[in-house]
């Protein structure tokens, strides 16, 4: 029979999809043959919009180029900037960085799990998550303004101290996590319907994911102990003890064993940070009107965000304005090199769960 | 690691251009004609397997881009940056998407927004802008702003904007100009008066 | 395809079942409110008496919003310009930057975030004259 081969456009609007991203799929039956991926609805020009602003006028659109995990990105930012403009930040302030990326790495690991439930059909578990985030974003209103886009990592330091009472709210809210993620190992990490759907589904062999440039939960997924704060710490991470998760699989159910496991992880470093902070001040003294001068000469910083390695490269002239700045996050690779290898005689139903669990974010593709 | 495999590249390719910026993180800067050569022999012989990224500057006033590829070893552990200049006016280089697969995707991003031909690699189709036509964006030439003024329209109701230096000036001078003639005037009535009073003395006298 | 059973990966999931026994996640808004943390972003405000007109705000803004616009009467006779701020909504981005400059500390924003309007020519917005 001729007419077998159907092509569909799956995207950019589907509740599988953690962002506006489309995939053109060709079909027979309902194995696929060929996948494209399409990007371009949320081109903002971040990159061309820094180069007519000073140092302090481009942080505050820094934070909005992820829209998940803004964090990670105004910590390169100031790293970058500290670097080029030779600043020395103190050690409150580096401790306080600190807890700001474990909690922002919490909450993106929840929106993870209400994506990812809701690809299969478990919506209750969404649900779930969405209002445990809520208790997050809720010290985050309290200590930095507001919910979302923190703009509180400044280059030099942090914006404010911590009010009255915050650390003793950070320890009830941890009492209070490690007791609700048991409930979510009932439901959903344990639950019968999500093995079945998703053992053997989306491997990676080990070689080709080293080969490629891949990054984060997939790479630990296959075996390899690849964390940047491990490999090349920045901040106080030497100061800390955690450990690095692995599983052998490499399919959507090994990353999600991997993630679950580094909540936790999380969850034990909050701890230690709360019990060791120092005391001391938390800016440096800034110059007049806030103008930085930065050096010529260039530098590539890495961070590890929720879903793997962040990285910027940012080149200074010796003026008050950056010269160019580029990202390059986890998702610019795993959305094309990978993502269009991997669908190849996959079924059209498991689309969305194997773009759930690569962690794929639009945003940071085309900026 | 470290001082062999500086001395190495320094002698076998004739550069200076070699720095160490962190305990983590090299750089060298190298000749476009012996690129390929230096990026085989450090992953060969040193263990940079990995294509991190792609990047490039534009410096204008000097006439050239300035093409960066970044390198990691199997552990994670080193970085090494490899630059390299490239003329800016129909820049042609060859590319690396045969040996390491992502740099398909990075090459093709920076095609669309500086103007790079990448030989032989098979897919540089627009990535996030959509029928553009005008000048690549990233590069330092294209004005935002004079875009913007020529191509859109903006909305009313901002026209009664002042510049505060020129008005402070302006209320100083004015001040200034108020303060003198008020002294003027007052000098001017201080002499009408002892005038009215010395007249009205002398006729006192005279009718004496 | 295995038929293995897999008894405690279909019994546990029933524990989601306790949760119509929980106090509910989710307030009655409007008539409850949620309480604004202190220090929140808000809209702007500007004591008059302190204000000096010196438009660092204007100059630190990354977005070009604040426009310098002359007062109806004399508030602060240390005004050089005689001039005061007012914000374009359609263009801030709260990140209180101008608040960070502002030499006398008379702009700042407080924790009020609602404002509903017919017309698009409100979001000029002229800060409160408050402390």
């Amino acid at each position: 029979m001729e007419n077998k081969h159907i092509t569909i456009f799956h995207g950019p609007q589907h509740p599988g999809i953690t962002g506006n991203m489309s995939v053109e799929l060709d079909l027979i039956g309902e194995t696929i043959q060929k996948a494209t991926t399409h990007v371009g609805y949320l081109h903002r020009g971040f990159e061309k919009l820094i180069e007519r602003r000073t140092v302090i006028q481009a942080f505050t659109i820094v934070c909005r180029i992820c829209v998940p995990e803004p964090d990670p990105n105004e910590a390169n930012f100031a790293m970058a900037v500290e670097e080029l403009a030779g600043l020395e930040v103190t050690p409150r302030a580096q401790y306080i960085r600190v807890m700001v990326l474990e909690l922002s790495r919490l909450a993106a690991q929840f929106l993870w799990m209400a994506g990812q439930s809701g690809s299969i059909g478990l919506y209750a578990v969404g649900q779930w998550a969405i209002a445990d985030r809520d208790l997050i974003l809720d010290l985050f209103e309290e200590l930095t303004g507001a919910r979302v886009y923190h703009m509180y990592i400044y280059p030099g330091g942090v914006r404010r101290d911590l009010p009255e009472g915050f650390l003793e709210r950070v320890s009830t809210l941890l009492v209070y996590m490690k007791k609700r993620l048991k409930d979510y190992d009932d439901i959903f990490i344990n639950n019968a319907s999500f093995k079945n759907r998703a053992i053997g589904v989306g491997v990676i062999s080990k070689e080709e994911a080293i080969a490629n440039g891949y990054v984060g939960q997939v790479l630990r997924g296959c075996g390899i102990k690849a964390d940047v704060r491990k490999d090349a710490p920045y901040l106080v991470y030497d100061e800390l003890e955690f450990e690095v998760p692995t599983q052998t699989a490499g399919d959507v159910y090994a990353r999600a064993l991997v993630r679950r496991d580094e909540m936790d992880q999380s969850i034990h470093i909050l701890e230690q940070v709360v019990a060791q902070m120092p005391d001391g001040e938390v800016m440096i003294k800034m110059p007049t009107h806030r103008k930085f001068k930065l050096a010529k000469d260039d530098t590539w910083v890495k961070v590890e965000s929720a879903r793997g390695e962040f990285a910027y490269y940012m080149a200074g002239d010796g003026s008050e304005k950056i010269r160019r700045m580029q990202v390059r996050g986890p998702s610019l690779v795993h959305a094309y090199t990978l993502l269009e290898d991997l669908l190849v005689g996959a079924e059209l139903s498991d689309v969305a769960l194997i773009m759930n669990s690569l962690g794929i974010c639009p945003p940071e593709i085309e900026r | 690691m470290g001082m062999m495999m500086f001395q190495k590249i320094k002698s076998h390719f004739a550069t200076d251009d070699v720095e160490v910026k962190r305990n983590d993180l090299y750089k060298v800067g190298i000749r476009r004609d012996r690129l390929v050569e230096l990026i085989h022999m450090l992953r060969d012989e040193y263990g940079f397997k990995t294509l991190n990224a792609i990047t490039c500057t534009d410096w204008i006033e000097e006439g050239h881009f300035a093409l960066t590829y970044m390198f990691t070893t199997l552990d994670r552990k080193h970085t090494f940056m490899i630059q390299t200049m490239v003329n800016r006016e129909n820049t042609q280089i060859k590319t690396f998407s045969h040996e390491f697969k992502q740099a398909q995707i990075m090459e093709r991003d920076l095609h669309e927004m500086y103007g790079i031909n990448f030989i032989g690699n098979e897919n540089l189709k627009e990535l996030s802008l959509e029928n553009w036509v005008h000048t690549p964006p990233l590069r330092r030439e294209f004005d935002t702003l004079e875009f913007v003024n020529n191509n859109l329209t903006f909305r009313e109701g901002r026209d009664d904007n002042v510049d505060t230096k020129a008005e402070s000036k302006r209320l100083r001078v004015l001040k200034k100009a108020k303060k003198d003639a008020d002294k003027k005037e007052a000098a001017k009535k201080a002499k009408e008066e002892a005038e009215a009073q010395k007249s009205k003395e002398e006729e006192v006298k005279d009718g004496e | 395809m295995k038929w293995s059973v897999d008894l405690k990966g279909t019994l546990s999931p029933l524990s989601i079942l306790t949760a119509f026994w929980q106090k509910p996640n989710t307030i009655a808004y409007p008539t409850v409110k949620k309480e604004t943390a202190k220090g929140y972003r808000g809209f702007h405000t500007n004591f008059l008496e302190n204000c000096i007109g010196c438009a660092n705000c204007q100059d630190v803004c990354m977005n070009d919003a604040i426009d310098m616009i002359k007062t109806d009467k004399e508030y602060n006779t240390k005004n050089a310009s005689q001039c005061i701020p007012r914000i374009d909504y359609g263009r801030c981005c709260w990140c209180s930057l101008c608040t960070d400059v502002c030499p006398p500390d008379s702009l700042k924003l407080e924790d009020d975030y609602l404002n509903v309007t017919k017309y698009a020519s409100d979001f000029l917005y002229m800060p409160k004259n408050k402390e």
